[in-house]
């Protein structure tokens, strides 16, 4: 059996689910569709052409943070890239968008406090935004080549781990302010907006840990196995 | 750090007890005046008289003896506790200890460790009030001024105006020029028509 961590390709998914809701999360960015019925982990990821060790290394690191010694050997790039890649979508495109729109509700636009808010949150989404461009324009391209056997320049996986910023810390800031300046009463719609946004920032340092933890070290091991091959 | 800083370490064998007092010596960042307390019985006399800032033990050989009570016993409210872990601990009985110290931590990490706990006051300003010039830096910066415009404006050097900025981040929390406009309107800070251009500007209408 291959065991990467707690849960191993011959559980059931239901299971798994059943019993992390925040799995959902991943295979949504995995690309796997619920009504998979009985079926097990292994099984519901060949389905949908996801590669499985993958599937588990992710799911593990983020459930338990277990990031066993050899998972860098098991785990596909390509299939790690494509999930990064899905992730960046995601709080791009639904995430904070949909953050934005709560935020503009409940907190409206009609005077300097709100508009001074809604500033603030604007300026935080282009910074993900920027942060998550490089990884996209500079990163991803670069891990594509050494894919493909190819170094280019003078690029190393060194230099990006040296100034991923911790993406989720502005959040943070952001969510103090609100709790400890914004005057409102305790209304359902900005318990509703905090909700969204203490979620938010959990899954933006997972992220963060997933690129961190297991893409930097992965991407690293690939470079040497370059070099050595020369 | 040139304060002296007053640590018992109270371990019953002697080996592991010279180890951590040779470590702590080394340290470049922690000058570090030191207690040594062979036996735990001993620990609550000693206690009583030495006053250290730091003590350091394994909170097995405490056993039940819960520290609140120890701090209390021996008038030492203030005193920080690490546990000194040789192998992985329940949470449970890390409760009360304000950190941990593993005999597999690297020397900076130990110091680092022992630093962080004597140097506390820096998060006590969190809770001090703003002083009226912090106030008026505040204003500037959510006007958009550059510390040099804002130097020039109070009459005070740019230098000061980074330790003004410094301190402003340390007690409110907020590190961004946005947050300190969020800040700045709630706490009425500016009149409002010094901002409009730029809070409108920057909220692109």
């Amino acid at each position: 059996m291959q065991r990467i961590g707690r849960y191993t390709k011959n559980d059931l998914m239901s299971d798994l689910v059943s019993d992390n809701y925040r799995v959902l999360l991943l295979m949504s960015r995995f690309g796997i569709g619920l009504g998979f019925g009985d079926s097990t982990i292994d099984e519901v990821c060949r389905a949908n052409g996801v590669d499985t060790p993958t599937f588990i290394a992710v799911t593990n690191m983020l459930l338990y943070d277990e990031i066993p010694a050899d998972v860098y050997d098991k785990i596909s790039m390509e299939a790690l890239v494509t999930y990064l890649h899905n992730s960046h979508d995601y709080f791009l495109g639904f995430r904070l968008p949909a953050i934005r729109e709560k935020l503009v509700e409940t907190v409206g636009m009609h005077d300097d406090l709100s508009r001074a808010i809604m500033k603030y949150f604007d300026d935080y989404t282009e910074g993900v935004h920027t942060h998550m461009a490089y990884e996209e324009e500079v990163v991803f391209p670069y891990v594509r080549a050494l894919l493909e056997g190819r170094r280019s320049g003078n690029y190393s996986i060194g230099i990006f781990s040296r100034h991923h910023d911790q993406v989720e810390t502005l959040l943070t800031e952001f969510k103090n302010i609100l709790i400890k300046y914004y005057p409102s009463a305790s209304t359902n719609e900005i318990n509703n907006v905090l909700f969204d946004i203490f979620n938010c920032e959990n899954d933006l340092a997972s992220h963060n840990a997933v690129e961190d933890l297991l893409f930097v070290p992965a991407v690293g091991r690939l470079e040497k196995k370059l070099e050595e091959e020369g | 750090m040139s304060v002296t800083v007053k640590i018992t370490v109270a371990e019953p064998s002697v080996i592991i007890r010279s180890g951590i007092i040779a470590v702590i010596g080394n340290a470049e960042n922690l000058k570090a005046e030191i207690y040594e307390v062979s036996e735990i019985d001993q620990l609550k006399t000693v206690l009583s008289w030495q006053h250290p800032d730091i003590l350091l033990v394994n909170p097995a050989s405490l056993g039940l003896y819960p520290l609140q009570q120890l701090k209390k016993d021996t008038g030492n409210s203030e005193m920080k506790c690490v546990a000194l872990q040789f192998a992985f601990a329940d949470h449970a009985v890390l409760k009360g200890y304000d950190d941990t110290i593993s005999v597999y931590d690297s020397t900076e990490t130990v110091n680092d460790k022992l630093a962080k706990l004597v140097s506390e006051p820096e998060r006590d300003r969190r809770h001090e009030s703003l002083s009226g010039r912090e106030k008026e830096v505040i204003a500037c910066v959510v006007q958009g001024m550059t510390n040099k415009q804002i130097a020039d404006k109070l009459f005070i050097s740019t230098h000061t105006v980074i330790t003004h900025r410094r301190n402003i981040s340390a007690k409110l929390g907020i590190h961004s020029p946005a947050g300190l406009t969020i800040y700045a309107i709630v706490n009425k800070l500016v009149e409002l028509d010094d901002i409009k251009d730029s809070v409108e500007e920057l909220s692109g209408e």
